[in-house]
């Protein structure tokens, strides 16, 4: 805001009047646009006029500055006009900001650092939509055509993965910091530079911060420590992560955590770095058990939950369900250990790995095969460093409203949309690759950082990912039928995804960009897009928007996945949910929501095994719900209104959101309206529901 | 309705279960009618206006327990009160016969049937829910019953020809705590004894929704003295809970058994 500090405006006193300068109007116009000076003089008397002829007392500078801007109009110089606009927010948005929380991103609490974080998000947001997109991609994201994740982080990419190597090789050694520090000696150091670490990485990514077998990758720090001292280590690792909500805006570091029972392939003759950041001499298949035993005693501390008996919000951990895990020793026990936290806590992701192929997860949802550059990485672990530079969604059930059931124009749509989001993708590339090209003097000096021969962030490598939402409205407005309903639905869907993927391909091929489809998390963008649809497309969208209409409480259902509300058979649910997975590169899941029901461990493991082996479902979450009290800080089974030990109402409900754990009440109006939806599994078929799905 | 001429007496099927059957995935069937009126009952519609909900043949639940064998080969059939259905052999030897496990849930009001299927190996686990205290069985179970019956069903149980367990259900101010303590003495020797949470949803008796259960600690604590009493078996008392179900469309919704 340098500009409007340059005096060049009036304060809010007589003297200043008196004081008036019409010249550094003029000078801001010729140094902000492309005006001339004779025109930007003309302006310049022009609001000077209007503002003397209004006799007004008290004038502030955005005034002057918005006054100009009408005299621009007024001549036609709708550019000049663009270029000279300022970003801010009216005085009664701050105010209700300041007093209420923010409800987008249920991760963000309410606080000064959270309100610093959406005030200058909002300004992000219109100097993104202004200059770095283009009218078209910024007019397709304000109407609900598309959705540009994660707007107020322009300056950022999305999402990172890392493993521990990189701070073990080369210590904490950050540009601009205040202090270097080198390569860890003990776990306990490891830990807090890893903590550290993800913090400085949050900083500079809108998303989540991955790490890869991290057990794997700890081990060679664990040998000789007790299984005592390995479980304390479990309990910093996950209470230093839970609990950091200092980073940026108040919020906790979205920290994804991936786990191995086995040691991956790709890594079992790699050589292992232990303390001070020299190599072992042994390899880290040599260090199955030291990494076992911390996988385990992880999950130990996430089956006891925190000090109310909650469960961890983060980080979360993606258990890699693999052909090897299956040979592995040991493997049903720590199954059903993770199956335990799974039916207990809710806290287990279960990642299916099929088939011999290498495949790692970055990022929240991103995963990929291994190709033959990244296998060559995987033998220098610390180069294995993967991000997505953003996430742009489409809005799948307006294309559906505007086809009018016309196949051909349907899929026309389609490819336009899509090719509009790879469009926003590549003004997003070049706005990164000006931030990135300042290097170590720039506002991203931390991802230009070069310790081994190439930058932190990988540019050539990073992906760009495109996300749908609302499959099944499409499929419900163009055929008629959701996508449960009939398997001529399900087929269409299959159709409009295979199209998709089939676009990524050739678009990837034609732009030489890693183009990757991924499922959309939309914890707010499917809220979004169903209330603009209700605007822009009704009275049909009224029908078509699930949630309830009259509280607002609207929402599209997330991605591909079937209608949440509907009596499915879970296995039903992972199975042709799981039909999509193969044709969405970038990771997907599949939920299973419990509610207040308490399985079996051994009966979830069960259902695990099964869907690794029968289904092709990438990922499957299972999600219990839970109350907890601000009196008592006790933690029940299911949502209640009061708590059930101490009958307090100060009680606050705690479930999945979407990749997730948080409070309900901090949750937009549209997973409101998914949450009383939510099918957890309680409700058994009768026979005409059946005979829908069952044909 | 049935072509084969029996009364399906089938009125609710859920397809997968994570709880029904400890340690396992089932299909869960359930039986319309019950000879019982515990007032704390979560199937009322279940229990008084099975008519009203729609009959489900078992031929199609034979399809669709085929058509997921591989994933779930197991069967629980609860009510109401199946063992009030002759037609209860035929439906559990139709089932076996394609190779799926059955347990039962029962209230042991009927001994002889419950003795006829474990005579003849129809069944793999029994759940009987004991009400309370045998000596005021009206009390618990809202109807005149022999009691007579419920201690030989006990009995029949407790010989352990089929792997078993015992339930009850707590409620506040219809049971004291002495009273679980009374009914833990009696089945003192039984493998498990589960107590479950009462949960005041959608009960057959309308007064009891608003009975408020007791809290956690509480229910620990006499989970704990059961613990003490009992003598036999692994002594697990850990209950898996069945939440009570939110209606959802019109008649089908009322789901599903007593909160386990």
């Amino acid at each position: 805001m340098e500009t409007t500090d340059l005096n060049l405006f009036v304060r809010t006193s007589e003297e200043s009047i008196a004081d008036w300068d019409r010249s550094k109007i003029i000078d801001a116009l010729i140094r902000e646009t492309l005006i001339d000076r004779d025109t930007a003089n003309e302006v310049s008397k022009d609001a000077e006029q209007m503002i003397r002829r209004s006799g007004i007392k008290v004038i502030t500078a955005p005034l002057i500055r918005e006054l100009v801007n009408a005299k621009l109009i007024e001549k036609g110089l709708e550019n000049t006009r663009k270029m000279h606009t300022r970003l801010g927010m009216p005085l009664y948005d701050v105010d209700s900001l300041i007093l209420h929380p923010n409800k987008e991103n249920a991760n963000v609490p309410h606080g000064p650092e959270a309100t610093n974080l959406t005030l200058s998000e909002n300004i992000k947001k219109e100097y993104a939509l202004l200059s770095v997109f283009s009218q078209d991609v910024a007019d397709a994201h304000m109407n609900g055509d598309i959705h540009l994740h994660d707007l107020g982080f322009i300056d950022r990419p999305y999402c990172s993965g890392q493993s521990l190597e990189y701070i073990k090789k080369f210590g904490l050694d950050l540009p601009h910091s205040l202090s270097m520090a080198k390569p860890a000696k003990h776990p306990e150091v490891l830990l807090a530079h890893l903590v550290k670490f993800a913090a400085a990485l949050q900083s500079h990514f809108a998303g989540a911060i991955g790490w890869d077998a991290i057990n794997v990758f700890f081990a060679p720090y664990l040998e000789g420590m007790s299984d005592a001292d390995v479980k304390q280590l479990s309990q910093m690792l996950i209470f230093e992560f839970s609990q950091q909500a200092v980073a940026r805006g108040g919020q906790a570091i979205f920290t994804d955590i991936n786990i191995y029972w086995e040691i991956p392939q790709h890594f079992v003759n790699v050589p292992a770095i232990g303390p001070g950041g020299k190599f072992t001499g042994k390899t880290y298949g040599e260090y199955e058990k030291e990494a076992q035993r911390f996988a385990w005693s992880l999950f130990e501390v996430f089956k006891e939950g925190d000090g109310a008996g909650r469960p961890f919000f983060f980080p979360k951990p993606i258990v890699h369900i693999t052909e090897k895990f299956f040979r592995t020793e040991g493997h049903i026990d720590f199954l059903n250990l993770i199956s335990d936290v799974a039916a207990d806590k809710g806290n287990t992701y279960y990642v299916f790995d099929r088939g011999e192929t290498a495949k790692i997860s970055e990022c929240c949802r991103l995963s990929f095969k291994l190709d033959e550059r990244d296998l060559l990485d995987a033998k220098e672990p610390w180069r294995m460093r993967y991000c997505a530079l953003q996430n742009v969604s489409l809005n799948l059930p307006r294309l559906a409203y505007m086809a009018k059931n016309d196949d051909t124009q349907l899929f026309n749509l389609i490819t336009e949309r899509f090719i509009l989001a790879v469009k926003a993708h590549k003004e997003k590339r070049v706005f990164m690759e000006k931030l990135l090209s300042l290097g170590e003097d720039g506002p991203l000096a931390l991802l230009t950082m070069n310790r081994d021969g190439m930058p932190y962030l990988r540019f050539n490598l990073a992906s760009h990912l495109i996300g749908m939402v609302g499959l099944n409205e499409m499929v419900q407005i163009h055929t008629g039928e959701e996508m449960h309903e009939s398997k001529r639905a399900l087929k269409f869907g299959i159709k409009v995804m295979a199209h998709m993927n089939l676009l990524t391909d050739k678009m990837r091929r034609q732009e030489n960009m890693k183009i990757v489809l991924e499922q959309t998390p939309a914890e707010s963008t499917s809220y979004r897009f169903a209330r603009l649809d209700m605007r822009y497309h009704s009275p049909l969208s009224g029908r078509i928007v699930k949630g309830d209409i009259a509280s607002g409480e609207v929402y599209y259902t997330n991605s591909t996945h079937l209608n949440v509300k509907h009596a499915m058979n879970p296995i039903e649910r992972v199975t042709n949910e799981g039909i999509f997975h193969p044709l969405i590169e970038a990771g997907s899941i599949s939920h299973v929501w419990l509610g207040e029901a308490h399985p079996s461990r051994e009966a979830v493991a069960d259902f695990v095994i099964k869907t690794f082996r029968y289904t092709t479902n990438d990922q499957i979450a299972f999600s219990p719900e839970f109350t907890t009290c601000n009196k008592c800080h006790r933690t029940s089974r299911g949502l209640t209104d009061t708590c059930s030990y101490c009958g307090s109402p100060d009680v606050d409900g705690i479930t999945r959101i979407t990749g997730y754990f948080t409070k309900v009440s901090s949750w937009n109006k549209g997973k409101l309206g998914e949450l009383k939806d939510r099918y957890r599994n309680t409700d058994y078929f009768s026979e005409t529901k059946k005979k829908a799905v069952n044909e | 309705m049935s072509c084969m001429g029996h009364d399906i007496p089938i009125r609710g099927f859920l397809e997968t279960s994570f709880i029904d059957w400890k340690g396992c995935l089932s299909s869960v069937l359930f039986t319309g009618g019950c000879n019982f009126r515990c007032p704390f009952c979560h199937n009322p519609d279940l229990v008084l206006h099975p008519d009203t909900m729609e009959e489900i043949p078992l031929e199609h639940i034979i399809l669709n327990l085929r058509k997921y064998k591989k994933w779930v080969d197991r069967v629980v059939i609860t009510g109401g009160e199946p063992t009030i259905h002759m037609d209860l052999f035929h439906i559990i030897g139709r089932i076996r016969s394609e190779g799926i496990k059955v347990k039962l849930d029962t209230n042991g009001s009927s001994p002889f049937i419950l003795k006829g299927l474990i005579n003849d190996g129809l069944i793999d686990y029994v759940a009987m829910d004991v009400k309370g205290p045998v000596n005021r069985y009206k009390r618990w179970c809202g109807v005149n019953v022999n009691t007579k019956t419920i201690e030989e069903s006990i009995r029949l149980i407790l010989e352990g020809r089929v792997d078993y367990e015992f339930r009850m259900t707590v409620v506040p101010f219809l049971h004291r705590e002495d009273d679980v303590y009374e009914v833990a003495e009696y089945i003192r020797d039984a493998k498990r004894f589960t107590i479950q949470e009462f949960r005041p949803h959608n009960t057959l008796d309308r007064s009891y929704e608003n009975i408020k259960p007791f809290s956690p600690d509480k229910v620990a604590k006499i989970r704990e003295t059961v613990e003490g009493i009992m003598t036999g078996g692994n002594k697990q008392t850990v209950s898996h809970q069945r939440p009570a179900v939110k209606k959802q469309s019109a008649t089908t919704t009322t789901s599903a058994t007593f909160i386990e």
